[in-house]
């Protein structure tokens, strides 16, 4: 287990650029990932991030830039000589080889000696719980298994860096979140570097030392999770990550009495907050950005929120889900959701009064999209 | 009671299908051990008086007497048979492979070029192909035939293996490259055991094809230097005679290695051309 620690890399990415042709799959992307980090790269599909962990695992060329595993410039190499392990969203275990033979395949090819590939498969397979599947081949296991030996496999070797690619989209909601777990884990006990593929912003959210957040091949927002949580720089990545995604709302700037008012719809008026005035008063129209757990049903709301702004809007829908429901109501003919912690029971059409703490309300720049 | 009766029923059907199917093997192997007056009685003598193996004993010489050297044939058809289907699998399978792998210019072209050529019925080349050998002097000899015949097989070999090769996900070859391998290991390692199925189906129908083959084997080859079994055939065929025993008794020797072989590899076969059948 000493062992498993002493890979220290860290991963740098200088002005990487992919072209299909004329279409750009990732643009001057400059990213530095320091040793041990867990990197999460989200993004809606078709943004560049499979690409992007292909380009570093050399299974796909590089048509720009530079990608330095180490201090080492790996533009030229072959993935064999990368040393970094990928796990594949359909495992790609080898199907003629047992669990066993999969997790020591890398080492053979690297002609160890059989007491070394012996010594590292038990590890890998105490390590994942694999012990009574040794000799079971992959058509025999389980969806879950299959994944922990794909993790096996990437262990054995004592890569660099972990490369996974969207490793959790083909099991069940319950496999994925108990996975999810276990990676957390993995990550924990063996301490390098991750880079981690998922359009699921729930995985990204919570496994996640630092998210990218891509689209077009672009980086939109790099941060911690709770930082692209709470500030996001943009419309999208604003309703991008959390769940449900933020409402967002399109609003007129209007001047009422020497205070400036947003807008909303033709019959609401909200106050503006103190510390955007100077912002916002310089343009006319604006997108509001509230969070559902911003929006809330003034029956359950805080102190805080009492002392917030309030209106009365009926419920077209109501979703309940346990510990909360979720109330969807038309504001300015967009559909809000809210959320209802306490939950009682909802009638269509009820009127119910919702409070909105000024404080918690993102702005974004009618134009550029980007918050204010 | 109705499931017996089912079953009863389904077996009957197929007894009498396969029954018809086999007629006229089956009347090939009786023929092969009866003496030839019988073979032609009138009205049909339908199950042999007498059983000889008069025919096959003067074919291997056993008893010092060869009317046709259906030895050397059976040699000749083995080799010819045997080397060009090495060598057609051989060249499929990377062709095959690139075919399913790699993209390059005139990828569709040169497949579409494949399937043409198999398209082109062999005896009309005959001619072309008899002018051009004489002249390369490979006229009677093993290597011409076995050179045809890989040209005949390879757009075959090709386009099989491509088909499983492709059922193969591209990953499992990444994976094993990101595990260290070279991409010579990778197919070498995982993907040519993947196909390994596919490969033996190609194999076989490429062997049978070449074992089978008589029209273009009856243009170049000559002498029992280089006839194979199914040209050897015709020497039974004498000015004003024809010893139908004799042909039926070769006929068998033609038939036993092929039936051998599928039996052995049956059980791949049939996996081997349901795996590719899915997308082909």
């Amino acid at each position: 287990m000493e062992e498993l620690k002493d890979n220290m890399a860290e991963v740098t990415l200088k002005n990487l650029t992919k072209k299909y042709g004329d279409v750009i799959a990732v643009q001057n992307m400059n990213l530095k990932i320091p040793h041990n980090e867990f990197l999460v790269l989200v993004g809606p599909s078709g943004c560049g991030k499979s690409t992007t962990l292909r380009m570093i695992a050399g299974l796909e060329e590089i048509s720009g830039g530079q990608i330095y595993i180490g201090d080492e410039l790996v533009n030229e190499k072959d993935p064999k000589d990368r040393n970094v392990s990928m796990v594949f969203q359909n495992y790609a275990l080898y199907p003629h080889m047992t669990v066993e033979e999969n997790l020591g395949f890398s080492l053979k090819i690297a002609k160890e000696e059989k007491k070394e590939i012996e010594k590292r498969v038990d590890e890998a397979v105490i390590i994942l719980g694999l012990d009574e599947l040794r000799k079971r081949k992959p058509s025999q296991l389980s969806g879950g298994q299959r994944q922990r030996v794909a993790m096996g496999r990437a262990i054995v070797r004592r890569p660099d860096a972990f490369l996974f690619d969207e490793p959790l989209s083909n099991l069940d909601a319950k496999l994925r979140t108990q996975m999810r777990t276990e990676i957390k884990k993995l990550h924990q006990k063996l301490k390098t570097t991750v880079i981690y593929v998922t359009h699921d912003q729930v995985e990204a959210m919570t496994l996640a030392d630092r998210i990218i957040i891509m689209k077009d091949g672009f980086i939109e927002q790099i941060g911690s999770p709770i930082d692209v949580f709470t500030n996001p720089v943009n419309v999208f990545v604003a309703t991008f990550i959390g769940s449900p995604p933020m409402n967002v709302i399109e609003c007129d700037i209007v001047m009422q009495n020497d205070n400036l008012f947003i807008k909303i719809g033709s019959d609401l008026l909200m106050p503006c907050p103190l510390s955007k005035k100077d912002k916002l008063s310089k343009s006319s129209k604006v997108f509001v950005g509230i969070r559902a757990e911003d929006i809330v049903p003034s029956e359950n709301s805080t102190d805080r929120e009492k002392k917030g702004w309030n209106f009365e809007k009926s419920i077209d829908l109501a979703e309940p889900l346990g510990t909360e429901t979720q109330l969807f109501f038309k504001l300015d003919n967009k559909e809000i959701i809210s959320r209802m912690y306490n939950p009682r029971l909802i009638q269509i059409g009820e009127k119910i009064k919702f409070e909105i703490d000024l404080m918690k309300i993102h702005f974004f720049d009618h134009e550029t999209e980007k918050a204010i | 009671m109705n499931k017996k009766i089912k079953k009863i029923i389904s077996w009957t059907l197929t007894f009498i299908i396969m029954f018809v199917i086999c007629l006229p093997g089956i009347w090939v192997f009786i023929s092969a051990f009866r003496p030839n007056p019988e073979i032609l009685s009138k009205p049909a003598n339908w199950w042999p008086d007498v059983w000889t193996f008069y025919q096959f004993s003067q074919m291997f010489s056993i008893k010092g007497y060869v009317s046709v050297p259906a030895f050397q044939y059976l040699i000749n058809s083995i080799v010819i048979s045997l080397t060009s289907t090495v060598i057609a699998i051989t060249i499929g399978m990377m062709g095959g492979y690139a075919f399913a792998r790699f993209n390059f210019k005139g990828k569709n072209t040169i497949f579409l070029g494949l399937m043409l050529a198999r398209a082109v019925p062999g005896i009309s080349l005959s001619l072309p192909l008899f002018i051009i050998w004489a002249k390369l002097g490979l006229i009677n000899t093993s290597f011409g035939v076995i050179l045809v015949y890989v040209a005949m097989n390879v757009p075959f070999t090709i386009w099989l293996t491509d088909g499983f090769f492709r059922q193969i996900p591209k990953e499992m070859s990444e994976v094993a490259r990101t595990d260290g391998c070279t991409r010579l290991q990778a197919f070498w390692n995982v993907e040519l055991p993947l196909a390994g199925p596919g490969i033996a189906a190609a194999g076989i129908f490429a062997f049978l094809l070449s074992w089978n083959e008589y029209a273009l084997a009856s243009v170049l080859t000559r002498t029992m230097k280089s006839k194979t079994l199914p040209i050897g055939m015709m020497d039974y065929l004498n000015e004003f005679t024809i010893n139908w025993a004799g042909m039926c008794a070769i006929a068998v020797v033609m038939i036993i290695p092929a039936v051998i072989l599928t039996f052995i590899v049956q059980k791949h076969l049939v996996s081997g051309l349901t795996f590719g059948g899915v997308k082909g």
